[in-house]
């Protein structure tokens, strides 16, 4: 019985050994970024943009 | 060279369509011959007069404009296309006023069940799909498509992408919205939830989102401003995902192709893991991320503050994108849905409240400094307040989505509540506010016409939420509660129509609650057309306006 394909395992087993720890390493790489504090002056500027249109 | 230059020839845009619409024209009169069903041929009919109409428009304009296309910039400012903007303004409030009526009519209907007056056009099962259609994709799509049009060109700096793909855009969304809800009436449905449109509209309205896609790609790509702000990675998110959704849970093979009726590919449970997968991600990328765009724009521009927390920003968005897709089998809790699948939802669900929350603490907190504006502002004021029911309704959901709580809450009046404190509450008032700040923008106003009617429309309206969700919180766990009472004998103590009893009360409080939501949006409706119509205008700015095409 094993060996029968189901969706479940399928979606299961490769969800589990590969798109997790990937997923969690770019979110991970993502909150670097926006807490990185050379990145802090863009932000304060960005937050401002839609004070600074004209 | 310089009478060649001079000459006015068609665009490949303009020549293409007009070749394009024309071919339709064509094949809807065909179709409309050979239709199966009256319906079919109804919709064919409209289609075939839309395409002309679409080839008169554009030749008309064509002939009307000057040989050279707009430009992309007057005196070194961008000139920013408004009319599309102008457009999806107008129809979102006509529509808005059209879904709340319906909304008004079946909420009467479930209290007094003689409303549906035995026919089967204004049958409660025909007009609710009629209802939600109108206020989430007709209002809110309306609302969405103005708002993200106008702020990725002012926070881009830069003219919206092509000249007639804005107004195929706005045009062509417009006529699947016609197509869709006079089909639920004519009883044209694929049973579906938020997804009920046959085949023939999905296909259009494919099209249509491409192209929207593609407008609002194409004008990031020419940005003057390097950075892109976070209000358009909301809205990227929101046109990214519906397509995904859209394609994902429609692909339907039509009985003819000349005829209304189509059946799904997927079958059992996996169309409804389908449905559901796309359902919740409507909500959460169609309700959530296109309206929390609107607020990282509009609540910093009208409090005049900057945005709380811009990194803040980042993450929760982020954090929404990675984790709302997996939330939908909440709506399969003990089904034939896999019981891992189910509790995979849950779990999600429950995850969801962080970034929910992220988003909130981040409206809110933009108010910081500027918190005395709630005392003189209402359009600040209802804009705030959308964004505390934001956080109340994303409390709820992760609530609602554990197990033993669904096991109370699902099929009863409490899921009626909670869509509602976020549709009305988070989505409408969003909505109001920023159609309030948008439209004397685009008209070029002052102000609004009257701020004092912004303040009956906000506590009207919220009275009417107030009525609303308490009525189908009491409603809801009363008859979650009566359906799983049983006697000391083991029989279940109320039969299924004495619950319906039980409600009626309820019901007429909630259609009170509807009303005043209503007469709400007419004062709403009359202050926007007199801002428009009597309003004091702005100074003329400096920059000679292209006319509003």
């Amino acid at each position: 019985m094993k060996a029968v394909l189901t969706v479940q395992n399928i979606t299961s087993d490769f969800v589990t050994s590969f798109w997790t720890p990937i997923f969690v390493g770019i979110f991970l790489a993502i909150v670097a970024y926006a807490l990185w504090p050379r990145n802090q002056a863009t932000f304060d500027e960005a937050s401002r943009m839609p004070l600074r249109e004209e | 060279m310089s009478q060649a230059l001079d000459a006015k020839t068609m665009t490949i845009g303009e020549s293409g369509l007009t070749l394009l619409f024309a071919a339709s024209a064509f094949l809807c009169m065909v179709a409309a011959a050979k239709a199966l069903d009256t319906a079919f041929a109804f919709h064919a009919s409209l289609g075939a007069a839309a395409s002309l109409a679409a080839v008169f428009m554009i030749l008309n304009r064509y002939f009307d404009r000057p040989a050279s296309l707009p430009p992309q910039e007057i005196n070194g400012r961008p000139n920013y296309n408004m009319g599309p903007i102008k457009f999806a303004a107008v129809m979102s409030m006509f529509w808005g006023i059209a879904g709340f009526i319906v909304g008004l009519l079946i909420a009467c209907q479930l209290a007094w069940p003689a409303l549906n007056f035995d026919l089967p056009w204004t049958s409660f099962g025909r007009l609710r799909p009629l209802h939600t259609s109108a206020v989430i994709f007709a209002f809110g799509g309306n609302v969405l498509i103005a708002t993200s049009f106008y702020v990725v060109q002012k926070t881009c700096r830069a003219r919206l992408a092509g000249e007639l793909a804005p107004w195929f855009v706005v045009l062509g969304y417009n006529f699947f919205i016609v197509i869709a809800g006079t089909g639920y009436l004519l009883g044209v449905t694929q049973s579906k939830e938020y997804a009920e449109p046959e085949w023939y509209a999905d296909f259009w309205l494919t099209i249509v989102w491409v192209i929207y896609l593609l407008v609002f790609l194409m004008t990031l790509v020419k940005r003057k401003e390097p950075h892109i702000f976070v209000a358009n990675w909301f809205y990227l998110s929101f046109i990214v995902t519906i397509a995904v959704l859209h394609l994902g849970n429609n692909p339907a093979l039509p009985v003819s192709v000349f005829g209304s009726k189509s059946y799904i590919a997927w079958g059992g449970v996996q169309d409804a893991m389908f449905q559901w997968w796309y359902g919740h991600n409507a909500v959460g990328f169609f309700l959530t991320t296109g309206f929390l765009a609107i607020m990282y724009y509009f609540i910093p521009k009208r409090a005049e503050r900057p945005i709380y927390s811009y990194r803040l920003s980042i993450i929760h968005f982020w954090a929404i994108i990675f984790l709302y897709i997996w939330a939908g089998p909440h709506h399969l809790h003990y089904t034939a849905l896999p019981d891992w699948a189910q509790t995979l939802g849950m779990t999600f669900s429950i995850m969801l409240w962080m970034p929910s929350w992220g988003g909130m603490i981040n409206g809110l907190m933009t108010l910081s400094g500027a918190w005395d504006k709630l005392r003189t502002d209402p359009v600040l004021r209802m804009l705030v307040v959308s964004v505390a029911f934001y956080g109340m309704a994303t409390f709820e959901g992760p609530l609602m989505s554990i197990k033993v709580v669904n096991s109370l809450s699902h099929y009863t009046d409490w899921t009626i509540g909670h869509v509602h404190a976020g549709a009305l509450g988070w989505v409408g008032f969003v909505s109001f506010g920023a159609l309030y700040c948008l439209v004397p923008w685009l008209w070029d106003r002052k102000g609004l016409y009257s701020l004092k009617l912004v303040n009956w429309h906000f506590w009207i309206a919220t009275l009417g939420i107030v009525l609303y969700i308490s009525a189908m919180w009491v409603s809801g766990i009363l008859q979650g509660l009566m359906w799983r009472a049983y006697t000391s004998l083991g029989f279940l103590e109320y039969s299924f129509i004495e619950s319906v009893e039980a409600m009626h009360p309820f019901y007429i409080i909630r259609a009170a609650g509807g009303a005043l939501f209503l007469i709400g949006a007419l004062i709403m409706a009359y202050n926007l057309w007199m801002t428009v119509r009597a309003s004091e205008a702005e100074v003329p700015s400096p920059v000679a306006l292209q006319p509003a095409e």
